[in-house]
């Protein structure tokens, strides 16, 4: 088996990469693949509560690094999903604690049992990046439709163009507002499309189900009836190869959805 | 149900907001981020920007005369092709004597890529004097850096 190394990446913080991270991840396992997700924040590491695992960490990325254990044995398993699994960051140390080569030997070397090794990239464009891309030959740029979220994907975009390595990226839009959208208060998801042009994989609507989840340190893909959740879960499927179309999230909004269309008709088609 | 009143009244006042052709906080963004992403990406500050255009006047003003405060220089993007769009209200064209009055003015100073806008020059001239004095000439330059992403990210099989 040779599996797949995606990082998932954006420079700037808290538009969702570890969120994006943890849901795909799941996502992926759930539809049969076995799955490692890598926390390389080394110092901030979060992805362990998302997932509900912070009280099963033993090792650690930087245990497996300084050969404390083996890489086998730093793997913590999901306790819902026997196929996930995670490789935890130290919270004690910092970015100078792994180098390139040592993520990248650790990639090599889940890829020989695992589909999908997905990488939570920390913020910023410094080592923390360059080590996070070392193992990658994929990478999955998430953003937000707000000026600096969208600025600082195009300087990450510039910076995985760099990288021989990363044969291909794609945009995750994320935290995405239908209805600031239609009233010309928010960009649209054409917009920063194609403002950077690159292709999309996925388009997450803002959804407060989301900080329930996080709180439960359970992922919304396992909520089915959640429409961030759906959408995750449509990302995985892109991942996986099959042609999902974009859901409409103005037709998913809400529960007058057909008679606001029928009012938008009477007034006029939008651009 | 307030919903589709809220609704109803973005598109109504968007509508107006329209009509007025003020700018709404979408296109601020977009434009904002156009102009910032241009310069992030070229390290074209706004300072080197307006030198050009200083420059351009100049050249362009031994051949034409143009509204000068009106000259726009800017960045455009299509797709993964960007561009330098160079818009010039032309007020009128000069006639071939003052096109020579000024070059020989600046042949003392000025090198040869000038000449080979000279001659594309002198050709449209006479075609140009007719014209109408509103009338915008665009110049462009692209870099014809093919979309080669394009196809090596569609293949995610």
């Amino acid at each position: 088996m040779s599996g797949r190394v995606i990082v998932i990446t954006s420079g700037k913080g808290g538009v969702g990469k570890t969120t994006t991270s943890a849901n795909i991840g799941t996502a992926l396992a759930r539809a049969g693949k076995k799955v490692v997700l890598i926390d390389t924040d080394l110092g901030l590491r979060n992805l362990d509560l998302l997932l509900g695992l912070e009280n099963r960490i033993v090792y650690t990325i930087v245990d497996v690094v300084e050969e404390r254990c083996k890489l086998r044995q730093a793997l913590v398993k999901d306790k819902k999903n026997p196929n996930l699994c995670l490789l935890a960051a130290a919270q004690t140390r910092d970015k100078s604690a792994i180098t390139q080569e040592q993520l990248k030997n650790i990639c090599e070397e889940l890829k020989k049992d695992y589909d999908f090794i997905l990488v939570d990239c920390p913020a910023g464009i410094e080592q923390g990046f360059q080590n996070a891309v070392a193992g990658a030959s994929e990478a999955i740029v998430v953003t937000t439709p707000e000026m600096s979220a969208v600025r600082d994907a195009d300087r990450i975009i510039g910076l995985l163009e760099a990288r021989e390595e990363i044969k291909s990226y794609k945009l995750l839009l994320n935290r995405v507002r239908p209805n600031l959208i239609k009233s010309n208060d928010m960009m649209s998801v054409e917009d920063v499309v194609e403002i950077l042009s690159a292709d999309l994989i996925g388009i997450i609507p803002e959804d407060t189900g989301i900080i329930t989840s996080t709180n439960k340190g359970d992922p919304i893909v396992n909520d089915d009836s959640s429409l961030a959740g759906k959408a995750y879960n449509n990302v995985a499927r892109r991942i996986m190869g099959e042609n999902v179309p974009f859901m409409n999230l103005e037709e998913n909004s809400g529960v007058f959805a057909k008679v606001k269309k029928f009012f938008s008709g009477l007034i006029g088609k939008e651009k | 149900m307030r919903d589709i009143f809220q609704d109803l009244f973005n598109k109504v006042f968007g509508f107006f907001r329209q009509a007025e052709k003020e700018e709404n906080a979408k296109d601020t963004a977009v434009n904002r981020l156009r102009v910032v992403l241009m310069q992030d990406r070229t390290n074209l500050t706004p300072e080197l920007l307006e030198k050009m255009r200083g420059e351009l006047i100049e050249l362009l003003s031994k051949y034409v005369e143009m509204d000068k405060d009106a000259l726009e220089l800017n960045f455009e993007q299509e797709g993964n092709q960007m561009a330098l769009m160079l818009s010039i209200p032309v007020l009128r064209a000069k006639d071939e004597d003052e096109i020579e009055d000024a070059t020989e003015k600046s042949e003392e100073t000025e090198d040869a890529a000038e000449e080979s806008s000279e001659e594309e020059q002198t050709e449209n001239s006479g075609e140009n004097s007719g014209a109408e004095s509103e009338e915008n000439s665009e110049c462009q330059e692209e870099s014809n850096e093919k979309e080669s992403n394009t196809n090596s990210k569609n293949k995610s099989k």
